[in-house]
């Protein structure tokens, strides 16, 4: 049986949709198999940052309004031995499915795969509500910056009271020499607020974005350390203990070290 | 006869503390109102002679409404001296002592009170926990918080002037305690780090503005406090 994991924020623009392409991936490499689902109804993204956009003949909406089996409106992604996606419909809006039937469009991937990643819309309304009805656990995306862990904690706020397992956090962005010197947030500031599981840090590197416009997940690419960043958060969803990696390797890392497993204990 | 059989329900007594007019608790208001009204023109030379006199009612196991208090008030207002500074009764009703029992209450919660999310009791609020940057808890009475306050607290908010915030950490974006606010500096502004170590936080009447006290001090702020309200008792 599948679990599906919700990739949301509540903020915009901090990586929902590129996190959730390069978990897909790197879960895929890992020989899991795994669907995506896009449920920015409106606003769909994920197939443009798979670069599998122009395959899309069926949508999320023709699924739940029945004009098409959910087997018709996946789309194989031929670099991977199993990674599928259902991609968003672009010419409707949020209120053009249900939270219930979500859960049932969900429900019956779980038999075929091992991971289904939602890709949360960004805000906290109606594609929102959607997005998290099929979940069972969550992973909240956040950049190290203050307007992103206030909205990082407001939804944290609401997940808490959706009856899932509490959501694990993967910080997005992170430029180590800004935190360093106390110009922007780090790690251990954005941990500390929201008081949730840290399930990985990613890097800010040139190549996410390259990658994303060569709509081929940074994940495929094994020597940037974003990609590391990813290929670890996908071992440790699979239920692997693997170690942070250092951000730079500068003096103190040791230290930090111990105070990021001292948030995860 | 029949003046006596009026002013009987009244009895005028000296204490230590002052005069205080009992009333009967058994008779019928009006009744006992023309009584006192009797008794006042009958105690002519008590009561128009003299210094200004505050004197305390007490009105035994009568429930007085607010608009019986009104008239009793008047009545003796007509007198040149007697004033009525406090109405005593031995009862209350159910809604009153509810109140004062949710006020006197303490709740403890243990959560984080995050971005979004309002955190209201009546009486004290203890959080085992942090308030996050957009969170609020809101108490008529005290607020004692051990862990971060970082986000909104209001204590007092039914007007309660020396109610307190007390918290492990103290970095409020803001504070009200009855109706006096205080809000942290803005971020761009320089901020002074004194807030590192456990404070709390109380309205100063003289400066009229909220201030912050190391907490070791509390103790005497509260013992203060409470003499306080045991004299108005």
């Amino acid at each position: 049986m599948g679990e599906a994991y919700v990739i949301t924020s509540g903020k915009g623009g901090v990586g929902k949709t590129t996190t959730s392409a390069n978990i897909g991936a790197a879960l895929a490499l890992q020989g899991k198999k795994v669907c995506m689902l896009d449920t920015d109804i409106g606003l769909r993204n994920l197939d443009v940052v798979m670069g599998l956009e122009n395959r899309i003949i069926y949508d999320l909406v023709d699924v739940a309004e029945g004009r098409c089996r959910v087997q018709q409106a996946l789309i194989k992604d031929k670099r991977f031995d199993c990674l599928h996606l259902i991609p968003a419909a672009q010419t409707k809006d949020k209120s053009a499915v249900s939270p219930e039937q979500m859960k049932e469009i969900i429900d019956s991937l779980r038999e075929d795969y091992d991971f289904i990643l939602i890709d949360c819309p960004a805000g906290i309304e109606q594609g929102y509500k959607n997005a998290v009805a099929g979940a069972d656990h969550a992973i909240v995306v956040t950049t190290p910056d203050t307007a992103a862990v206030r909205d990082a904690d407001r939804i944290v706020g609401l997940l808490e009271q959706e009856g899932i397992t509490p959501p694990r956090l993967v910080i997005n962005r992170v430029r180590q020499h800004l935190s360093d010197s106390g110009e922007m947030l780090d790690v251990d500031d954005v941990t500390s607020t929201l008081a949730i599981d840290l399930l990985g840090v990613i890097v800010d590197e040139d190549d996410v974005l390259k990658a994303a416009h060569k709509g081929e997940p940074i994940a495929m690419n094994p020597n940037s350390r974003a990609s590391i960043g990813y290929r670890n958060i996908a071992r440790r969803m699979m239920g692997e203990s693997v170690p942070l990696m250092s951000l730079e390797e500068k003096k103190g890392f040791f230290s930090k070290m111990k105070k990021l497993f001292g948030m995860k204990a | 006869m029949e003046q006596s059989s009026g002013s009987q329900y009244i009895t005028i007594k000296g204490t230590k503390q002052g005069l205080t007019i009992f009333l009967d608790d058994q008779c019928d208001f009006n009744e006992l109102m023309k009584g006192l009204e009797e008794k006042i023109s009958n105690e002519q030379q008590l009561v128009n002679d003299g210094p200004k006199v505050a004197v305390k009612v007490n009105a035994g196991y009568r429930y007085i409404k607010e608009e019986q208090e009104r008239d009793i008030a008047k009545v003796l207002s007509k007198t040149a001296t007697i004033e009525m500074k406090e109405l005593e009764s031995y009862v209350m009703t159910k809604e009153e002592a509810k109140r004062i029992r949710e006020e006197a209450s303490i709740t403890s919660f243990s959560s984080i009170v995050r971005s979004g999310q309002v955190l209201r009791a009546k009486g004290d609020i203890v959080l085992l926990g942090d308030i996050n940057p957009g969170g609020t808890v809101e108490a008529t009475g005290d607020i004692y918080v051990l862990g971060a306050l970082k986000g909104i607290a209001r204590a007092g908010i039914d007007g309660k002037k020396d109610a307190v915030i007390c918290a492990s950490i103290m970095r409020p974006k803001q504070l009200s305690i009855s109706d006096k606010y205080y809000h942290a500096p803005e971020r761009h502004e320089q901020q002074e780090d004194l807030l590192s170590e456990p404070l709390y936080a109380y309205y100063e009447q003289e400066k009229d503005e909220i201030l912050f006290e190391k907490m070791k001090v509390l103790t005497y702020y509260t013992s203060r406090r409470d003499k306080k309200t045991a004299d108005v008792k």
